[in-house]
Order: C-alpha cells, then structure tokens, then sequence
C-alpha cells in the first residue's frame, strides 16, 4: 500500500492503518453496540490514531461526525 | 532501530518539491471541506473566485482572500459567541480557550474537539522533540491553567512522549523553584520574562539554579525567546540551553520551534502549515531573507478553518540549510521580530520595544524595566526607560544608566531616551505576556505621527 505521496508503508505503519479503520467502521456502524466506556475510549484512540494517519499522508477525513 | 532526532521523519526531511507537493494537496483538501462546511467563507471564496477544484499548486494560494483579526472579531460579535466559522456542531467540541493576544479589545473565542485537541499536542511534539526532550525528562510547566491555551498543549505533548509531567498552576514563584529543584526537573517551560523571574526568585532564595537538573528551557509567549541577549541570559542564569517556539490561539498551538542545533531561529512546521511571507502594506510576497507579515493557513484545527490570516507577526524567513540539523524545514531567522502593530515611532525613528529589552538585556545588573512613552509640553514625543537595580550604589548605577542612553541612542539613529531608575520593586512583574509599554503620548498634535500604536 502506498500514500498519497507514492511511498510504500511497512508493515508496521500499515497495521495502524488498518487499526485506525477498524476502529472508525466500528464507531460509525456499530456505536450502538457500544458502553460507554468502550465508545469513548475508542474516540480517544481513534483521536490519537487520526495523527499518524496524517503524518503517513493518508488524507484521513475529517472525523467530527463520529464525535472525535 | 536507532532514536530518530525527527518526531516525524519523513516529513521533517522531506525535499522542498514533496513539501510543496505535500502543502498543495492539503490546502485543495482544507478548502474543499471549508467550502462545503462554512458559508462564510464560502462566500469571500467565490467573491474572490477560487474554488477548492481550482488549486493546482501553491501559486493558487495567493488568489485566497486574506482573513483578518478584525474580519474574525466582527463575525464573533454578529453571531456571538463564535460567529459563522464553525465547521463543526459545537457539541463536538471539548476544549474551549481564549486569545491573549496584545491586540484588540475583546477576546478571540476558540473550540476544539477531541481529534483537534490532540493534534495541537502533536505540534508541541515536533518542537519538544526537536528540542531533545525524552523520557524519562521531567517536565514543569510554569503555567496558570486557565483559558488562555499557553501551554496547555505542550503539557499533553509532554505526557504524549512518555515524560513526567509536573503541572505549575496556581503556585508562588517561591513554590514553583522549590518544586524545580526538589523534583529534579530537568526541563521547564515558561515564557521568557517568567524564566529570568524565576531565577531571580532562586537568587533571593540562595538557591544554585546552575547547578540544578534543568538543562532545557522551553520558551513560549514572547519574542524574547530568540532575542539572543536575552536568551544568553537566560541560559545563564538557569546553566541550561533554551529554545523559542511561537504559537497563536487561532490555530490552538506552535507553528515554529528551535531545534537542539539552535540555528537562531525556529523551523516552521511545513507539513501542517503553509506560512507566507508579505509586505504588510501592499501585501505582496516577499522573498527569503526580508522582513514582513506573515500569514498563515493551518491544516490541524478543522473546527474553525484558518486560511491565509494575517498574523501581524514580523519575520524574516530563510531556507532550511541555515541550519545543520537536515530538516528541510525553512527558518524564521530570529524567530518572531516583532509586531507589524508593536512598532512605535518617536520623533521619526522606529522604534520596537522587542529592540529595546535586547539592549537593556546587556546589563546584568537591571532587574526589571519599563518603557513610558509621553508628550513633552503637548508638542514633543519622548521616550524613556525606567529601570531597576537591585545591587547598585548611587555611583554604580548612575554609570550604567549613562551606558544604557548612550547605548540605546547608538541603536536608534541617535534618538535621546530619558533613562532613570526606578525603586526596587515598583514596576510590574508579569508571568505572561509582558507588557512594559506604557504609550501615554497625545495622539494629534504631537511631533511624532503614532503608527499603530
């Protein structure tokens, strides 16, 4: 997988990808499924992760509809 | 895998063609999400007529409109308390702070969710990091905590690299270098004019501050920071190294840092920024190596989209080779000059307070100082600057106050200043934002024409 800046990620880098989009799919389709502990943890993360996702120039969205 | 110097490497090291390439993209993406989520500006977008599909490259930027503090402050007050700029519900949001700002009269108001707020530390990391701090450095925050965002997120940058936080709010300066010295602390992060207070406080307390566990200052606030006589006497006084960083409420955090090669000024954060350069006049760009206003366009803080705002800061900005540390990363040589609206004019010469404390900065012996700008017999601006000092018999004194007029004339095309001290401990200490101007000139009818004063 590469970023938009056509560099290859390794696999360390493309585990937080795939970290970071679990965790969004999970907050957007199953937050109901959620305590709230668990669903505000999550956004903390997800909070967290949206960091290296911009520092690996993967464009992340903007994410305030999920409330992080 | 060896420690990288870098917070980010591949972005700090980028070449200036990813750079431009990288900034580019970003800025397509920002206006595109401002487009669709802010009507206000929305609207000054299609006056101008620019759109987020009309980017192709970083020349494009110049056909943004220019936003100002005034252009903020008047929407704030048409819909209060935020105005038309949000981006975001405000029920996102999770952090609210003020400006501090030296300039106008009511407050700039600021939110930031969750996402936001985490990325405000993250600026803070690339300047801590840059600057040498790791765990497990213990970090004070010489800081008060409240609504101004200060250091608030330089703290959660320092819990965010793994370091010990000690958080200095709501503390005596008495207490704060007790807590220093009796935590080991080993980096400390005040303004400029808070971290020569607090020396001064260990001088009066007997306490060895040189001889302590600090070896880093951050410094913030102020352009002091960068003011090499002031930063020398700082390290001094502490037996540490110091590094100058700059932020700004409206973007929530630092855009610029100094990194441990301490080139004598501070790198700019290019891959979450894109920091212009113009003539504050015609607003023009200017090229490297010349003074004038910056403007800056954030691509962290999406709540509130900042886009080509007028900072009034002065700087000089110089490419990333004035520096050996090998990021690419350009420079503003001297950190933050001065104000576009800071400058004063007396009889015809320009005058910039941030100048005057460099030079008063040279003498040791003066604790405090401020400067009182006033009209002589209705007609005359003058200047003068009153000092403290602590240590000095009559003769001893009378002779720096001679070398500080002379000096301080030398440095202004021959303008007289009135020097004279002042009583121990009657100026004001400040742990913020200092303010030691005190412009009390009649503003018609005086000699000198006041210029943003």
């Amino acid at each position: 997988m590469q970023n938009t800046m056509a560099v290859e990620l390794n696999e360390g880098e493309l585990a937080l990808v795939e970290t970071y989009r679990t965790l969004i799919k999970l907050l957007r389709e199953r937050d109901e499924d959620l305590a709230p502990y668990q669903r505000r943890n999550a956004l903390k993360a997800v909070a967290a992760l949206w960091q290296v996702m911009n520092g690996l120039d993967l464009d992340p969205e903007q994410i305030y509809d999920i409330g992080a | 895998m060896s420690e990288s110097p870098y917070w980010n490497p591949r972005h700090e090291t980028m070449p200036r063609d990813q750079i431009e390439a990288l900034q580019t993209r970003k800025l397509k993406n920002l206006l595109a999400w401002t487009e669709a989520r802010v009507p206000w500006h929305l609207n000054r977008f299609r006056q101008a007529g620019v759109s987020a599909d009309s980017i192709r490259s970083l020349k494009d930027l110049q056909r943004i409109p220019m936003m100002t503090r005034d252009e903020w402050m008047e929407a704030q007050l048409q819909e209060p308390p935020y105005g038309p700029l949000l981006a975001a519900p405000p029920e996102t949001a999770v952090r609210y702070h003020l400006t501090s700002g030296t300039t106008g009269s009511i407050p700039l108001q600021v939110l930031d969710s969750m996402k936001d707020w985490e990325w405000i530390a993250e600026m803070w990391c690339y300047g801590f990091w840059g600057f040498g701090v790791r765990p497990p450095d213990t970090v004070f925050f010489a800081f008060s905590y409240g609504t101004f965002v200060g250091f608030w997120g330089a703290h959660y940058a320092a819990e965010k690299i793994g370091c010990m936080v000690l958080p200095g709010g709501n503390m005596t300066t008495e207490a704060r270098v007790k807590q220093i010295l009796g935590m080991k602390a080993t980096v400390v992060c005040s303004t400029p004019t808070y971290a020569l207070r607090m020396a001064q406080e260990a001088k009066t307390m007997g306490v060895d501050l040189p001889g302590g566990h600090v070896k880093r200052l951050i410094l913030s606030g102020e352009p002091a920071g960068s003011i090499p006589a002031t930063k020398r006497l700082i390290e001094e006084e502490w037996g540490a190294r110091a590094a100058d960083t700059a932020g700004m409420t409206e973007v929530g955090t630092i855009m610029m840092f100094e990194c441990e090669k301490q080139p004598g000024g501070t790198h700019i954060i290019e891959d979450n920024y894109i920091e212009e350069v113009v003539d504050p006049e015609t607003g023009a760009p200017l090229p490297y190596g010349e003074m004038g206003e910056r403007l800056i366009t954030s691509f962290g803080r999406g709540f509130i989209p900042v886009l080509r705002y007028r900072t009034r800061d002065l700087v000089v900005r110089v490419p990333a080779n004035h520096c050996s540390c090998g990021r690419t990363f350009d420079i503003y040589e001297g950190g933050i000059r001065g104000r576009v609206d800071d400058m004063k004019l007396v009889r015809g010469t320009n005058v910039y307070p941030r100048a005057i404390e460099a030079i008063v900065r040279e003498f040791k012996e003066i604790d405090e100082f401020r400067i009182r700008l006033y009209t002589e017999d209705g007609r005359q601006d003058e200047i003068e600057i009153l000092v403290e000092i602590p240590d000095g018999d009559g003769a001893k004194a009378d002779r720096i106050l001679k070398a500080l007029a002379k000096a301080l004339s030398e440095a202004h095309e021959g303008l007289r200043f009135g020097v004279k001290r002042a009583e121990n401990g009657s100026l004001p200490r400040f742990e913020l934002k200092a303010r030691r101007v005190q412009d009390d000139r009649i503003v018609i009818g005086t000699a000198g024409e006041r210029r943003g004063s």
